[in-house]
């Protein structure tokens, strides 16, 4: 019975191992494909032919803000620093605890004035508008707490212009990064109705007034791991999916929708925990309904900078709620899987998401306990383990190794030679403690979407790193 | 057996790849070097003959033979001293040095760059051929254009086209099998001077709706007269949209001659069109617009009533007219609308 038992399960992950390890091949394949066209095409050129009013289309900036008395500043000269023809800023006072208001109005000089608010979605109630006597095209919002969607819903409500950005208190952009971003919208004619940037992290970079100028390799070593992270995400996963429309996750901490599309969705969804993703697919869906030919698209070069957690404890708590998020984007739109009437999103990105994103780490920690069995319970099962074990080591060392190489080469990013073998080496090291730790949260994360638990994981901010050296 | 079978080819294949990231690592790391090297040697030219061109460039002086660049290093630092120069600064003369330099000494380069396998490297020197007008390099451009090239490089085919053979340009634009997007015409158009432009604009009918939607955006910021007639006809059109972007443009021109073309498209269906019309009579004076304006500052339609609202505040006389508006109108939501206005003109001093 166990050994029929243990030969089952040993198959099943191997035959899923299999499955994983070939999609990841074929996006990657495709993101190459894609990003080779682009190695060492002048930058400079594309992103000037943006700069003119003329050519863009105005954004509104969004910053929700709850207790960022130690981020918000920083968030909005970045943003003040932005090389795009027409901008306004609007930051969000979700009902902080904190000084964030009081920061924000003493730092800009806000003054409040009156405006009418059309009301597109329904939110809180606003207490107060102010703009800034600095920079007049810089307004904040003093509201009621109503959690982060609601905060961005009262931005968009109160926003003057067709597309919007919303952007984490905490995150900190490249001064080209608008104008990246709203390439693809820009040249589309608005069938681009979404983009979203590649998210970076700031830990180790230098930057001064907003603006990064420097980027060393941080020497923590979950920091690192979380940069690796990010590259595979990238190049095996949004940029492929990208390319065929079927994206559902476009980062909340940069990304630019179009107004009229978002509120005829009917804005964010309170009460999510993933409300970035749950917009992307109820766009989708929307767009699917009512048989548009529009796109939403992520870009491979916008850089945001985002800070990533130092400790186990923050990282343990963003996962979790990661997961859970997109459980929850997944479960509230179940009925799409499969579903012929949502075209290549029903049968191929909802597929994905479930099965390698979500339901992935329970698979893949059966892995893990099996590798342990195996090892107690003899000699019988230790082809399908070793069997195992090679297949995790593909699937984490090879790709991580992979995409560290490839960013390397075509985002013509420099990282020194030492980098980049330092950040080979721990690859290696990340089957063993990293990708255990992640899927254990994620399951977490699993587990607390069934509790109907909700955790909003604050994190504890503790400035950029490197900020004061600019100061 | 059939599973350390698999434990084998798994560990050949894990050695294979392994052994392959490996090579390529070790590429990018030569690579990387090679870069470093080259940019040094660009470094370099900028910093040793920074000064002997701006001496040529701005004080008119003769070039030493030393400038003259004799590989990718120097041609790139020579792109970037021409580029920064044209970014900056305007000038006739300066842009015609730099178009006579770059026809005899950079040319050759860019004829090999666009021989180039990569796609990028053939951009690139189509970017340098339009910024720096070379205009010796049309017939190789002929040959180009005839090979496979991809819709980008046709784009920038068309954009330098338009800067050096505009008579090309116009026979292109007739018979262009590919579609770009407005936007992507409306870059063209705006390098094209006003005679050039007006040719363009003669043919309207002739073009497919994205060039008609750029040509009246471009109309409306070259800020010309002479286009004003020509967007006034197009509100005869049938097109709906081609109606309200001419109605835009002619806002954007912000120039009122008479407002009894305007007058009809105050009671019209669309309330897009409704809207253009209360952002239009912003240029005219309130005293021939204000029957108007009241009744859209009634309209069903937010936009429009806040628009009317806007517009009759700017005015002068706007506050007065709208304190008359509040006493006299019936209109609950429209009176309100006014009151806040109003404030906020008053908050906002």
């Amino acid at each position: 019975m166990v050994d029929y038992i243990m030969k089952f399960f040993g198959s099943l992950i191997i035959f899923y191992m299999f499955i994983v390890i070939a999609s990841y091949c074929i996006m990657l394949t495709v993101a190459l494909i894609t990003m080779r066209k682009r190695y060492r095409l002048d930058p400079s050129e594309y992103d000037d032919a943006h700069i003119d009013a003329f050519y863009s289309k105005p954004i509104s900036l969004l910053v929700p803000a709850y207790n960022e008395e130690i981020g918000v500043v920083d968030t909005v000269y970045s943003l003040l620093n932005l090389r795009y023809p027409q901008t306004e800023i609007i930051i969000i006072n979700d009902g902080s605890t904190d000084n964030t208001l009081e920061t924000v109005i003493k730092h800009f000089k806000m003054k409040p004035i009156e405006q009418i608010i059309k009301m597109d979605i329904p939110t809180k109630q606003v207490k107060q508008i102010y703009q800034s006597e600095i920079y007049p095209n810089c307004i904040l919002v003093d509201k009621e707490n109503g959690g982060k969607a609601d905060a961005l819903n009262v931005g968009i409500n109160i926003s003057q212009y067709p597309y919007f950005c919303s952007i984490d208190g905490d995150s900190i952009l490249d001064e080209k990064s608008l104008l990246r971003v709203m390439k693809p919208i820009i040249l589309s004619d608005g069938e681009v109705i979404a983009a979203g940037g590649n998210v970076r992290i700031a830990n180790g970079a230098k930057m001064q007034r907003g603006s990064v100028y420097e980027t060393n390799l941080p020497s923590n070593y979950l920091v690192v791991m979380q940069i690796i992270e990010y590259f595979r995400a990238f190049l095996m996963g949004r940029i492929a999916l990208s390319r065929f429309n079927l994206v559902l996750i476009i980062s909340g901490a940069f990304s630019v929708f179009s107004k009229k599309w978002v509120v005829e969705a009917g804005g964010y969804a309170a009460n999510v925990i993933g409300e970035d993703m749950e917009l992307v697919v109820k766009l989708h869906r929307l767009l699917k309904e009512k048989g548009e030919k529009k796109r939403i698209e992520f870009v491979p070069d916008p850089v945001c900078w985002t800070e990533a957690p130092q400790t186990l404890g923050v990282l343990r708590r963003q996962r979790r709620r990661w997961h859970q998020g997109l459980l929850e984007s997944l479960w509230k739109h179940k009925r799409m899987t499969l579903n012929p009437k949502y075209g290549l999103i029903g049968f191929i990105s909802f597929p994905y998401f479930w099965l390698i994103e979500c339901l992935g780490p329970i698979i893949e920690l059966g892995g893990y306990i099996y590798l342990i069995f195996a090892f107690f319970l003899g000699n019988i099962y230790y082809e399908i383990a070793i069997t195992l074990l090679l297949l995790f080591v593909i699937y984490g060392v090879i790709f991580s190794i992979a995409s560290i190489i490839f960013e390397a080469w075509t985002m013509n990013s420099h990282p020194s030679t030492r980098e980049l073998l330092r950040m080979t080496a721990l690859s290696f090291t990340e089957i063993f403690w990293y990708r255990p730790l992640t899927l254990i949260w994620r399951l977490e994360g699993i587990i607390n979407f069934f509790l109907g638990k909700s955790d909003w994981g604050n994190m504890k901010r503790q400035g950029i790193a490197g900020k004061e050296e600019g100061a | 057996m059939m599973i350390e079978l698999k434990i084998s080819t798994l560990l050949w294949i894990i050695a294979v790849l392994l052994f392959m990231l490996l090579l390529f690592l070790l590429y990018i790391i030569i690579q990387h070097n090679k870069e470093g090297r080259f940019n040094r040697r660009r470094d370099a030219y900028v910093e040793a003959y920074t000064g002997d061109w701006y001496d040529f460039l701005i004080r008119d002086t003769d070039l030493s033979a030393s400038v003259i660049p004799h590989n990718k290093a120097q041609v790139t630092a020579v792109e970037r001293i021409f580029l920064s120069y044209l970014k900056n600064l305007q000038h006739p003369e300066i842009e015609k040095k730099i178009q006579d330099f770059a026809n005899v000494y950079l040319k050759d380069f860019y004829i090999e760059d666009l021989k180039s396998r990569l796609w990028s490297i053939r951009m690139n020197a189509l970017y340098r051929i339009a910024d720096f007008k070379i205009n010796s390099l049309m017939d190789n451009l002929e040959s180009f254009e005839k090979r496979n090239i991809s819709k980008e490089e046709y784009f920038q085919l068309f954009k330098i086209y338009s800067v050096l053979q505009p008579s090309k340009f116009l026979e292109k634009l007739d018979e262009v099998q590919i579609t770009y997007s407005e936007s992507e015409y409306r870059r063209l158009f705006i390098l094209l001077s006003d005679n050039i432009f007006t040719q363009v604009f003669d043919n309207f009918y002739h073009y497919d709706k994205n060039i008609q939607f750029a040509i009246i955006d471009t109309a409306a910021v070259k800020r010309n007269m002479l286009f004003i007639s020509k967007l006034k006809e197009l509100l005869a059109d049938d097109s709906l949209e081609i109606k309200i972007r001419a109605l835009k443009g002619l806002y954007e021109i912000g120039i009122v001659d008479e407002i009894e073309t305007y007058i009809p498209f105050v009671s019209s269906e669309v309330w897009e069109v409704r809207l253009m019309v209360a952002k239009i009579f912003r240029y005219a004076p309130l005293s021939y617009t204000y029957t108007y304006l009241e009744q859209l500052i009634q309209d069903e339609n937010w936009w429009v009533r806040s628009q009317a609202a806007k517009t009759i505040i700017e005015d002068r006389h706007g506050v007065e007219m709208l304190q008359q508006f509040i006493v006299s109108a019936d209109d609950q939501f429209a009176v309100e609308l006014a009151q806040e206005t109003i404030m906020r003109r008053q908050g906002g001093k």
